[in-house]
């Protein structure tokens, strides 16, 4: 395993650590899948450029703009939970529990 | 909502689950199942009501992650193996994806977020969840299944099956009785997987027909607690014993449809001298049982007392939906049919 595996790996176990353990704020968790998103397009695009392989130059860009549409869509629904449940914190989702 | 957004939504919902079905290539699934939860998103959130809200919310972490973590075991696997192609994942990339796909699913252990998305989505919006969004997640089963990670899978599908029964029992709101009702059903689906596929397939099209058909009912009748049940018999006597009929095919008694996967999957656990999970699981749909009869008999079985004039509310039409009577004949009758599923 080479540092940039490493280094991708050990952001993305990071990051959904957080997501996992760190229950506060809705933009935390937001946060932390950017991480996961942005780790995994690091290691797309850092482990496959080489000029045999030109065919996976266009991996990390549709991941990418996929990651952005889910990134759009979890800020809509922090400024959608934040106007119904008055902050973004975590613990105020509960209208739904058993 | 306008229409046409509306039809693109549908048209995408549709679209990316058949793009995850037909993928060789893991960044085309990873596609298919984030377009899935994004054209699914206002789908949820439509009634802008807080617990809409925060449904959408819980079920954007949870798919956004549990897509994330697929794609990244994935390019794990093409760091080993040098290739992305679905069919080939060595065996721990196949062990990670399994654990993802049954966060996707709401197997037992991460099963928390499933009824509270369905408590607050609508009732249409809870059967397209618990049918069609499974699809997607267990394609990608399906096309891993060279080397499954067994143990996982025979674990998991007890737990399932154990605490969907358990849990539901202490329920009273019908859309969270159908959740775990859910959860059951796929400890059930994934425990085939160890099987045979043509055995997983039988069982998921029983279940998608039988709730299908008892999420019909529900939302005719507009039932949304077990108290609203009492009074589903004043709007459609006939639906209700439909009901009642339906109720107890997801339960698995023998003249009916949901008796069909039930027998298969206990038969084939015999043969393969499974006997400790096979006692369990059969023992795991006795409390399910218990609250499938509780709800026929708030159903039909008994009638509470009402004012008089709420007896009469059959004389208004009751709104039918054109997909009802199929759906509930299927769920109730095609037990017989079971020589040809299984062929």
């Amino acid at each position: 395993m080479t540092v940039v595996h490493f280094t991708t790996a050990g952001t993305f176990m990071l990051s959904i650590t957080g997501l996992a353990l760190h229950r506060t704020h809705l933009v935390s968790a937001l946060l932390c899948i950017e991480g996961m998103m942005l780790a995994l397009f690091s290691a797309l695009a850092v482990s496959y450029q080489t000029p045999i392989h030109t065919n996976t130059s266009l991996q990390p860009i549709i991941m990418l703009a996929l990651a952005a549409c889910g990134a759009g869509a979890g800020l809509s629904l922090l400024v959608a939970s934040t106007r119904t449940h008055a902050s973004d914190h975590l613990h105020n989702l509960s209208l739904l529990k058993c | 909502m306008s229409p046409l957004i509306w039809s693109l939504l549908i048209t995408s919902l549709a679209t990316s689950t058949i793009i995850t079905m037909s993928s060789h290539h893991w960044l085309l699934a990873w596609v298919g199942l984030e377009l899935n939860t994004l054209s699914i998103l206002p789908v949820i959130i439509k009634s802008h009501h807080p617990r809409a809200t925060e449904a959408a919310t819980k079920y954007f972490l949870i798919q956004a992650a549990a897509a994330a973590l697929i794609l990244l075991a994935s390019t794990l696997n093409a760091w080993q193996t040098g290739h992305w192609s679905i069919m080939h994942t060595s065996a721990h990339t196949t062990t990670i994806i399994t654990l993802a796909i049954l966060l996707k699913l709401g197997i037992a252990p991460m099963h928390g977020w499933y009824p509270e998305v369905l408590q607050g989505s609508t009732m249409n919006t809870a059967l397209i969840i618990s049918t069609w969004q499974k699809l997607a997640p267990l394609t990608l089963l399906y096309l891993i299944n060279n080397n499954p990670p067994t143990n996982i899978l025979l674990l998991m599908g007890v737990i399932s099956a154990l605490a969907g029964g358990w849990i539901g029992l202490n329920q009273t709101q019908t859309r969270k009785i159908m959740a775990f009702s859910s959860i059951a059903h796929m400890g059930w689906l994934i425990i085939t997987l160890n099987l045979s596929l043509h055995l997983t397939t039988t069982t998921m099209m029983i279940y998608m027909i039988t709730t299908t058909a008892m999420f019909m009912s529900l939302n005719t009748t507009t039932t949304k607690t077990m108290t609203d049940m009492g009074m589903a018999w004043t709007q459609s006597p006939p639906l209700t014993t439909m009901m009642m009929i339906t109720l107890m095919s997801l339960g698995g008694l023998p003249p009916l449809t949901g008796f069909t996967p039930k027998w298969l999957i206990l038969n084939n656990l015999c043969h393969m001298n499974l006997l400790f999970p096979t006692i369990i699981l059969a023992m795991a749909s006795l409390p399910s049982l218990f609250f499938y009869i509780r709800l026929a008999y708030f159903t039909t079985l008994t009638t509470p007392p009402n004012t008089t004039n709420t007896h009469h509310k059959w004389r208004f039409k009751p709104p039918l939906i054109a997909g009802l009577t199929p759906a509930t004949s299927l769920a109730a009758l095609l037990l017989p049919l079971m020589p040809m599923m299984i062929s």
